[in-house]
């Protein structure tokens, strides 16, 4: 007698059940594959174990959990890279606020009350912080609270892709790089240490290296952020208030 | 010194006012990536190292993987594909530092069907008989046995040629073989020459 260990069949795949049930499916192959789903049994039952799956998935790893979990793994220093070790960071808090946040985003239209400080174009940088007027962005001349919480809000004036960096008296720290859409940015930060600082955001048609970015900073300050082409640079001052 | 503090689950206001999509990388990402793909890591983790709170953690650090991945993750043809595999590496991984189980587990399958007559289940059979293999001929069989991809398939997916899959997927009957003789006397498993 021989054993069944399983395997592809003749026009059945569970990982192709699974690339139909996640949208991976196009054209011809999705086609044929809604066509087979009809008739295979087999595949049915595959079907029915991918509901089964989810329904497991929503009681065990729920996406808080699991978003906590990535977070904290984030946060965890990335040795011997340092730009490493502060993207992280940045990224961990984007994935650490979504655990609580996103339903709680609403979208709502810029009140253009002056608290980005915009250099060109129709890019915007905008600052919100807890703390004195709650809820409200921070005009460019309004201190920091001290000990708030900081949200960036970016308007990207149609580019895709942004980086958010730091400089202050230790120097310069990318708050995130990566692909944008209008709205706020999905972390929030607590500005320590002292002295005044810069927030500068980059607005580019294409991914950012936030490392050149990076170093461009340290060696010439915020006005060599932009990294050529069709970018665009909004420069925001940060001013500590009292303790 | 570290001048940023992350806040878990921080936001400016008691009301959000300001504008919204949260356009953010890891947040969005995240998101998106547990809605599509998050079951089927699980139930990969699940499957292969078969405790709830193991394949919580390897769940996690597969998603971080696939963070720290993005480029990667977002060329791949099948984000599917590569979350699985991403997955069942980590996890094969994880149990190279218990190989002695899978005798156990191949026992334990022989008894049942002996005592019960419990034919086995063909995934749990894989799943014990991976211990017998060598680490590529383990994903192998996975991507095989329980993604069902065909050996063209699965030289696509990893970029071996087909030969060098063919030959993985041999070694890895023949040490299932050699694992089964003592457990499974009267049973054999299918020739490799005619699998598809």
């Amino acid at each position: 007698m021989t054993l069944d260990l399983g395997g592809p069949g003749v026009a059945c795949s569970s990982m192709r059940v699974r690339r139909f049930e996640a949208g991976e499916l196009f054209g011809e192959e999705q086609a044929r594959t809604e066509s087979h789903l009809v008739v295979c049994a087999r595949c049915q039952t595959t079907q029915r174990e991918l509901v089964r799956e989810r329904a497991l998935l929503a009681r065990d790893l729920p996406f808080e959990t699991l978003a906590a979990g990535v977070a904290e793994r984030l946060a965890r220093p990335v040795p011997r890279r340092r730009f490493a070790g502060i993207a992280g960071l940045a990224l961990a808090a984007g994935v650490a606020a979504a655990v609580a946040i996103p339903q709680l985003l609403r979208p709502t239209i810029d009140d253009g009350n002056g608290a980005g400080f915009r250099v060109k174009g129709g890019v915007e940088l905008t600052v919100y912080a807890r703390g004195g007027a709650v809820g409200q962005p921070l005009s460019a001349d309004e201190p920091v609270p001290a000990g708030a919480p900081l949200r960036i809000g970016l308007a990207p004036g149609g580019h895709g892709y942004a980086a958010v960096a730091l400089l202050d008296a230790d120097g310069p720290a990318i708050l995130y790089a990566g692909a944008v859409q209008p709205g706020v940015l999905p972390g929030a930060f607590e500005w320590t240490g002292d002295g005044d600082g810069t927030l500068v955001a980059v607005f580019a048609d294409q991914p950012i290296d936030a490392g050149a970015l990076l170093a461009r900073l340290a060696r010439d300050g915020p006005r060599a952020a932009a990294p050529g082409g069709r970018a665009e640079l909004v420069i925001r001052p940060l001013r500590r208030g009292a303790r | 010194m570290t001048r940023f503090e992350v806040i878990s689950g921080g936001r400016a206001g008691a009301v959000s006012g300001p504008p919204a999509a949260a356009g953010g990388r890891g947040a969005g990402l995240l998101e998106e990536l547990y809605r599509r793909h998050a079951a089927a890591v699980f139930a990969r983790c699940r499957y292969l190292l078969r405790e709830d709170e193991a394949a919580r953690d390897a769940a996690q650090d597969v998603f971080v993987r696939a963070l720290r991945s993005e480029r990667e993750l977002r060329e791949a043809a099948s984000p599917t594909a590569f979350l699985l595999r991403v997955a069942t590496n980590h996890c094969l991984n994880l149990l190279r530092a218990s190989r002695a189980a899978w005798k156990e587990e191949v026992a334990r399958l022989a008894r049942e069907r002996t005592e019960r007559h419990v034919e086995p289940d063909a995934r749990e059979l894989v799943r014990a008989l991976l211990g017998a293999a060598g680490t590529e001929e383990q994903e192998v069989a996975v991507l095989y046995f329980v993604d069902e991809l065909t050996q063209a398939e699965i030289a696509e997916a990893t970029g071996r040629s087909l030969p060098t899959v063919r030959k993985r997927l041999r070694d890895f009957l023949a040490a299932a073989r050699g694992a089964l003789r003592e457990a499974f006397p009267d049973m054999n498993l299918p020739d490799p020459e005619e699998l598809p």
